[in-house]
């Protein structure tokens, strides 16, 4: 009987007034070519620029990789290491973008579309990890340049004992990993509970109709 | 170089199906936007997913079903967002007396029901079987499924649980 008299009150309903109507059919032309997904949602370009960088350092990562076997340099464990790592890094962002499928995100069904965000969330702030081996591998490296101009002395002495090498690049690591969980992560981790909580909810609803 | 006849083409389908339904959009906001602003965003907002769905349509689906999918899964998105800003204002604004004054009754009768109540009652509404609408919100997770925190899992299941994405 209440849905009846709603649904009654539904059909009579008033039109929204001419000044406060959203969008005019004129204005239809651009509406229908906008992404309709906010950044926080909209990881694409995110990890397409990922990809594209990945890419670009693992072709540079060859090619250290090349020097460092015909002349015999005492680098190569590292590079093969970074080698190892940006492949992983590569793939893991391409099977994410592919997983997202973002033109037909919206085509999905209710579950099954929170479902798809909340993954692609989830394996997102996942990737930060990677990001930060890497990030602690390319600081080494940099710092090695700047103490390669300052202080070969210190320079020589850091890579003749491996051991410290790796030490500073798990340091690094971790210290980038840290400043991530303070700075990036808590942002898309906010956003991944609230979408798991809204999910939860629906699935959680009262049984009686 | 520019073909007149482009115009003609699936695009000119997709704006006739928009306008032609933007009734039915105009209608969900009514659940969800508490102000013009909110009402403009997610109008936007739903027309340009929907549009996008239809564009990159590969299944068998209808455009209409399409479009039904579209608006449930953005006003998803729309309260997600609402719920991250709790600062934001919950009372309904409108210019118009009139509208304002329906959306207040409308609201007072429709009660304090969940989103998920809200997207059915739209659909009712809109004339849909119970077939339909389970068919737009898709499998809903038993209630009696025991929370996955607290169990211990086995290796495998949990390697399969990271390995496979679902």
């Amino acid at each position: 009987m209440e849905l009846k008299n709603l649904q009654q009150y539904w059909d009579n309903f008033p039109e929204i007034s001419m000044e406060e109507r959203p969008v005019l059919s004129s204005d239809l032309e651009k509406i229908v070519v906008r992404n309709p997904l906010s950044d926080a949602f909209y990881l694409k370009k995110k990890i397409l620029f990922r990809i594209i960088a990945g890419g670009l350092l693992l072709l540079y990562n060859l090619y250290q990789l090349r020097e460092q076997y015909t002349t015999g340099g005492g680098d190569l464990d590292r590079q093969v290491v970074i080698f190892f790592t940006l492949g992983y890094f590569v793939y893991f962002h391409t099977r994410l973008l592919l997983f997202a499928d973002y033109p037909a995100l919206l085509a999905l069904r209710l579950m099954p579309f929170l479902q798809k965000v909340e993954t692609i969330l989830d394996k997102y702030i996942l990737s930060f990890g990677v990001v930060s081996i890497l990030c602690g591998f390319y600081a080494l490296a940099i710092l090695e340049k700047i103490l390669f101009w300052y202080k070969p002395g210190a320079l020589l002495s850091m890579n003749n004992s491996g051991i410290y090498k790796w030490l500073i690049i798990i340091f690094l690591s971790v210290s980038f990993y840290i400043l991530f969980l303070h700075m990036i992560i808590p942002k898309y981790k906010k956003l991944l509970v609230a979408v798991r909580r809204y999910k939860n909810g629906i699935a959680a609803r009262p049984q009686k109709k | 170089m520019n073909n007149p006849q482009k115009k003609e083409g699936p695009d000119q389908d997709l704006r006739s199906l928009l306008k032609a339904q933007h009734k039915r959009v105009y209608s969900i906001c009514r659940f969800f936007a508490n102000n013009y602003k909110e009402h403009q965003r997610l109008f936007a907002n739903i027309i340009s997913a929907a549009s996008q769905s239809i564009r990159s349509r590969r299944g068998e689906e209808s455009k209409q079903v399409l479009l039904l999918r579209a608006c449930i899964n953005m006003v998803a998105l729309h309260s997600i967002t609402l719920e991250m800003e709790p600062a934001v204002d919950r009372s309904i604004q409108f210019k118009s007396p009139d509208y304002q004054k329906n959306m207040l009754q409308f609201r007072e009768r429709m009660g304090n029901i969940s989103d998920f109540d809200k997207m059915r009652l739209f659909l009712e509404f809109e004339k849909l079987s119970p077939g339909e609408i389970a068919d737009l919100t898709g499998p809903l997770p038993s209630r009696n499924v025991v929370p996955k925190e607290g169990i211990k899992k086995n290796f495998i299941p949990y390697l399969k649980e990271k390995l496979i994405w679902s």
